[in-house]
């Protein structure tokens, strides 16, 4: 439902803005706050209006595929970058790996809890309660996580308790509001909110490697391309940074 | 014995504003009639009587029980008043078949008017199975005395049974309210605005007029 | 290629579930409000009339939302509840359920209201000359004849469970096996590359269960109205 209301959106600003040469990002919902301070602050040294777009990074994806008017997209990891490169939507040269980030487990701040992503953690007895992460099968944060939940065993012991929602942020808010018993989001997302707690955080080697690729999509105006070069800055690399990202660019 | 002794005020009734005074004695085994004129208050004085609608002062007993006193404030509800109201309309449940209508009010146990002896009286034992909608004009209302009769009530009121049948329904149905008050010899009340047919049915016949129903004694 | 895979399946009567305790969980509630609303004058009626239809209004998500405030773990009265027996209704076929209820409710009120309205009041009186109370006249006499509204209204009930999804997901929250009714699952696989496929089927299985209901709702109508005549 909420795809098709951002995609009704998406069109009706296309037939308003026809003229206008606001740059839209289309990003991964665990960017939401530094995107806002980048775009923020871009704006104020270029006077380049960024406009970006939150989802999980498959609804922003299909949303692309569907048409949506973008100039930039990142994703929360390859295989959606991949997706659109698939179908030539994306400018093939303009991909490169931007953020890596980590995985952790997060609970509502009254209830902190120590986990240890190991195997030899009894998982049922440590955390009985109901676990929130993205949808498994699209979001990239559930992704990641049943990769980790599988390499550690704990998958089977989880699974009925697992509850899918449609990207991190909304993960973080179920367990902000003690609805969700622990969420698996990113170490990026946990920093950005008080009301939790990380309870541990699962290996590296536990998973794919985190990445966030962006890339120019191919109806991108020569202002996107400054835009994208902007978060490739040290500027950019410094809040970034602050902000709980791991930059994989060089400046 | 049925006492009544009641005043009606209804400044919104339909034909126009009514104020009635009714006050007579109904001893058992007879039939009063009541003749009025259209709009005199003739229904509203029997659903007085029954419960449906309460009186401005005044009494209403059945023997010893009271039903109705203003001044203590006392009123029975419809349901806990033993009276059998004949409609003019009949008023017979669709959803229900002949045999479940009469039945309806049946209180648990041996009365004194047993379903045979009501079905033999009306002759409604071909139509025991059929439902109202399957019915003649004379049929329903035969059906509905009976089903008022099953209610083992201490007084029959009849809102003028016969005005919503043609004539030749209307000579069809009158012996048989004469027969069932003959039969079980209940107190009866029965309204009409046809002088004939309540001077046919009752013993003695009293008037409502100019808001006025009062006994010779 | 023509059979249910078990998971399809277990979606599948999850849906049915949720959508049949729906439905009787509603009965009650939607007639006695609907014989309120139909037969009672009383201060505030028209406020209590726009509260039942709050939901057909209201955008779904919303809905969820403040069935969250009222009913989750740290809501209103779902606080109370976690802490006093341990009952959490988010994540819960339950809260699905809950989630349909409030949608379907405006809808089955309306449907027996009306019936009702269309019962002859001058029946209900003669029933009590014949020694009925209001509750022997309401079982007896109105509710059969109104019977029509009641089937009516399930039907319409049912068919809103199975298709609800804005508060389902809201509320409720994507738990498969436990709230991830056909709607949900349908959004799930959408929402993935490899998924519409499969996607697909489960839309074509929603489309037969739904013709599937109209058919049953049909035939029982008919066979009432037979048992009628």
């Amino acid at each position: 439902m909420k795809k098709w209301l951002c995609l009704g959106l998406c069109l009706i600003s296309v037939l308003a803005q026809a003229e206008d040469n606001k740059i839209k990002v289309f990003a991964a919902a665990s960017l939401t706050d530094v995107m806002n301070v980048l775009v923020k602050q871009y704006g104020q040294q270029t006077g380049v209006q960024v406009v970006p777009v939150y989802g999980g990074s498959g609804t922003l994806a299909k949303q692309l595929e569907q048409g949506a008017p973008g100039d930039l997209f990142i994703s929360a990891d390859e295989k959606w970058m991949q997706y659109l490169k698939d179908k030539q939507l994306v400018q093939v040269p303009t991909i490169k790996p931007w953020l890596g980030n980590r995985l952790v487990m997060i609970t509502p701040q009254n209830k902190p809890l120590t986990i240890k992503a190991e195997a030899s953690t009894d998982i049922s007895q440590q955390a009985p309660g109901y676990w929130c992460t993205g949808d498994t099968l699209s979001v990239p944060v559930g992704i990641y996580a049943k990769q980790s939940l599988t390499n550690l065993g704990w998958w089977d012991k989880l699974k009925t308790k697992l509850v899918s929602t449609q990207d991190v942020r909304a993960t973080l808010s179920l367990v902000e509001r003690d609805e969700c018993d622990v969420g698996i989001v990113y170490a990026s997302d946990a920093q950005s909110s008080s009301k939790v707690k990380v309870a541990g955080e699962f290996a590296e080697s536990s998973h794919v490697p985190i990445v966030y690729p962006m890339a120019l999509l191919p109806q991108a105006a020569s202002e996107a391309a400054a835009f994208y070069r902007y978060l490739q800055s040290a500027e950019a690399r410094k809040l970034l940074l602050s902000y709980g990202f791991k930059p994989l660019f060089n400046d | 014995m049925l006492t009544v002794d009641i005043q009606i005020h209804q400044p919104y009734a339909l034909t126009s504003p009514l104020d009635l005074h009714a006050r007579f004695e109904l001893p058992a085994g007879r039939c009063l009639g009541i003749m009025g004129a259209s709009g005199s208050g003739k229904t509203t004085l029997l659903h007085s009587i029954a419960g449906l609608l309460s009186p401005a002062s005044g009494v209403i007993r059945s023997h010893a029980d009271v039903w109705f006193d203003a001044k203590q404030h006392i009123q029975l509800p419809p349901w806990q008043r033993p009276v059998g109201l004949v409609f003019q309309d009949g008023r017979l449940f669709p959803h229900m078949t002949v045999e479940q209508n009469l039945r309806y009010g049946m209180p648990a146990g041996e009365g004194q008017i047993s379903l045979q002896d009501v079905v033999r009286v009306l002759e409604i034992g071909a139509l025991l199975k059929r439902k109202p909608g399957q019915l003649s004009g004379g049929e329903k209302q035969r059906v509905a005395i009976g089903r008022a009769l099953l209610r083992q009530p201490s007084v029959l009121l009849m809102d003028e049974p016969l005005s919503g049948l043609d004539d030749q329904l209307k000579q069809q149905v009158l012996p048989y309210i004469k027969q069932v008050i003959a039969t079980f010899g209940l107190p009866t009340l029965y309204v009409s605005h046809v002088g004939d047919e309540v001077a046919e049915v009752a013993d003695e016949v009293l008037t409502l007029a100019q808001g006025q129903l009062r006994q010779a004694k | 290629m023509w059979t249910l895979s078990p998971a399809e399946l277990a979606i599948v009567l999850l849906s049915l579930k949720v959508a049949a305790c729906c439905v009787l969980v509603l009965l009650l509630p939607a007639i006695g409000m609907a014989w309120l609303l139909a037969r009672k004058q009383f201060w505030g009626h028209a406020l209590v009339d726009a509260l039942v239809h709050l939901p057909m209004v209201l955008p779904p998500v919303v809905l969820g939302y403040m069935l969250l405030v009222l009913l989750g773990r740290r809501g209103w009265i779902g606080s109370w509840l976690y802490e006093q027996f341990h009952i959490q209704l988010t994540f819960h076929w339950w809260g699905a359920v809950i989630a349909s209820a409030v949608m379907a409710f405006p809808l089955m009120v309306r449907a027996i209201r009306q019936a009702l309205m269309q019962v002859n009041p001058l029946l209900e009186q003669a029933a009590q000359t014949l020694g009925a109370s209001p509750a022997k006249t309401f079982f007896t006499i109105t509710l059969p004849l109104a019977y029509h509204g009641v089937l009516t209204g399930g039907i319409l009930a049912f068919s809103r469970s199975l298709g609800e999804f804005g508060a389902t997901i809201t509320f409720a929250g994507n738990l498969e096996g436990e709230t991830r009714t056909l709607p949900l699952a349908i959004y799930s696989l959408t929402q993935s590359p490899e998924g519409d496929a499969a996607a697909l089927r489960l839309v074509i299985l929603s489309v037969l269960v739904s013709v599937a209901a109209l058919l049953v709702s049909q035939w029982l109508e008919r066979r009432l109205l037979r048992s009628q005549r």
